[in-house]
């Protein structure tokens, strides 16, 4: 998913005149592709031919968000809930991971020690925690923190530690014949040098702890949209799960737009 | 007192492997000497030896009186690839030897700043340097290099990436700073043409182990343009005999040394 959400930011970015012409051309089409899509499947299932018990319809879809948002506006704090649980996993499992990296890159024998079990938590399926951190956390947010944090955390970490890896060589030696000192290599060359990586693992942090949230939210919440998933689902509310399910699309595309801006902004120089 | 002195130098990769055998050569200070020959023969390790990035162990080595040692301010190191920084800028990377030397940033700025112009960078201080060429870059590693105040430079096949000309223009960007700074320079190259436009004195070195086959002194006149050269009889005719005092030297050194020098010259 991320990829291409990357390659329709990347499109969208272009800023030659032709490549504006033809990415204006691009989205007629894709309107159009849209709307015949739509129109299709409100003709299908009036007609009948798809059954709206299982597929919904699309004004049924519109009928729905549109209640949920600007007449009740129930979705608002559900929203809140998954969009608060996102962050605080996001913010809590990538700053933990940055700072793990770094310390391993400081104590390379602190990370020989600490990889295999690090390669066993990661390959634990997280999601499969959910049930005992709902034991231990609550029916609350943090239940649904502890699983974004867990997931967010390796990914972050895996790309912290492959952006130190990656620092080149000649940057070394050259540093190293000036006389730098070890702290002056970590802050001018390692780190400086890290950093995309770790951006881009901080992206796919913000993806899975998003993840992670609505998957433990399904299992068991309060609030959250995961929770009204769940709910609308077992009461065979079709519009209103292809609704909340449309808005999570949403809501990924916008966490990752907001990400590509951060990173546009802190690494210029790429 | 010489500049870089180097006395019976031998270096040893493991047990068996020989990498630099008996190797003695007297630099004098503000002299431009090349070292050429096949790759693996050593030159860079000889290099390393200097900076103090690789321990001495047999032999004895001096850089102006004082045995090498890591972050020695008197010496100054070029590698072959720019190496610049993709997060800094042209001003950041030209400064950053005398940054990391904790040269205070309004005084390593403003000397940056002279060498940028000096190597035809004005203009570009603030670029990073994916919007630099090749050249460009060479360039502001040649200032970053030069900002350094180092008596003694040591460069490592610094032009060996560049294309013809761009390589000649540079290569006479830095014949200009070194008779305007009065540096000494040790320059690495396998291109015998380059080491022969440039030096005041040429040596060879076999292949592995390395030793020097012969020490050739240059006696084209100063200033120089390389450029001009190329057009140059006197500095054909001069080449020419470098090459066959050096054919002379590698079969005097035998077999397998004449081989690869063989190659490494043609390349």
């Amino acid at each position: 998913m991320s990829t291409q959400v990357k390659a329709l930011f990347a499109t969208s970015a272009s800023t030659t005149p032709a490549a504006a012409a033809s990415s204006s051309r691009n989205l007629l089409g894709h309107a159009v592709f849209i709307l015949a899509f739509i129109g299709l499947w409100e003709f299908a299932s009036r007609q009948e031919w798809l059954n709206p018990t299982f597929f919904g319809r699309p004004s049924g879809i519109v009928a729905y968000l549109w209640n949920g948002l600007f007449v009740d506006r129930k979705l608002w704090l559900e929203l809140g809930y998954t969009v608060a649980g996102t962050l605080i996993s996001f913010v809590l499992g990538s700053a933990m991971a940055i700072a793990v990296g770094l310390l391993f890159a400081v104590f390379p024998k602190f990370e020989k020690a600490a990889e295999p079990y690090l390669t066993v938590l990661n390959a634990m399926p997280r999601l499969a925690l959910a049930p005992l951190f709902l034991l231990w956390f609550g029916l609350g947010i943090w239940s649904k923190v502890a699983v974004g944090t867990s997931l967010s955390f390796f990914i972050v970490l895996a790309n912290t530690i492959a952006g130190i890896r990656g620092v080149s060589a000649d940057h070394i030696t050259l540093s190293r014949s000036l006389g730098a000192t070890p702290s002056q290599l970590f802050f001018k060359v390692t780190l400086p040098s890290a950093v995309p990586v770790i951006a881009s693992g901080l992206r796919l942090g913000l993806i899975y702890s998003m993840l992670g949230v609505i998957g433990s939210e399904i299992i068991a919440a309060e609030h959250g949209l995961g929770q009204v998933l769940s709910y609308l689902q077992s009461t065979f509310n079709m519009n209103g799960v292809m609704g909340v399910t449309l808005l999570l699309a949403f809501l990924g595309l916008l966490v990752t737009a907001g990400m590509s801006r951060l990173e546009r902004s802190l690494l210029k120089w790429q | 007192m010489s500049a870089v002195r180097i006395a019976n130098l031998t270096v040893r990769f493991g047990a068996d492997v020989l990498a630099v055998d008996d190797f003695s050569l007297d630099i004098g200070q503000g002299e431009f000497v090349s070292i050429v020959g096949p790759s693996g023969c050593g030159k860079t390790t000889v290099l390393n030896l200097l900076t103090g990035l690789l321990p001495l162990e047999r032999g004895e080595i001096s850089i102006l009186g004082k045995r090498p040692f890591v972050g020695n301010p008197d010496v100054a190191y070029m590698l072959a690839r720019d190496s610049l920084m993709p997060w800094r800028t042209t001003l950041g990377n030209a400064s950053y030897g005398a940054e990391v030397r904790g040269v205070g940033k309004a005084e390593r700025e403003a000397h940056a700043m002279e060498l940028l112009r000096r190597v035809g960078l004005a203009g570009f201080e603030h670029r990073y340097p994916k919007a630099l060429s090749h050249g460009m870059r060479q360039r502001c590693a040649l200032a970053r290099t030069f900002t350094l105040d180092s008596p003694v430079m040591l460069m490592d096949e610094p032009f060996g990436a560049l294309d013809a000309q761009t390589k000649l223009q540079l290569e006479d960007l830095l014949l200009e700073l070194w008779r305007e700074e009065k540096r000494t320079v040790v320059f690495i190259t396998h291109d015998l043409a380059e080491a022969v436009a440039l030096s005041d004195r040429v040596i060879v070195m076999s292949a592995r182990p390395g030793r020097i086959v012969a020490d050739i002194p240059i006696g084209l006149e100063r200033p120089r343009s390389v450029k001009a050269l190329q057009k140059d009889p006197e500095f054909h005719r001069i080449y020419a005999q470098v090459w066959s005092e050096l054919e002379r030297g590698i079969a005097v050194s035998g077999g397998a040394a004449q081989a690869a020098g063989q190659q490494a010259l043609s390349a």
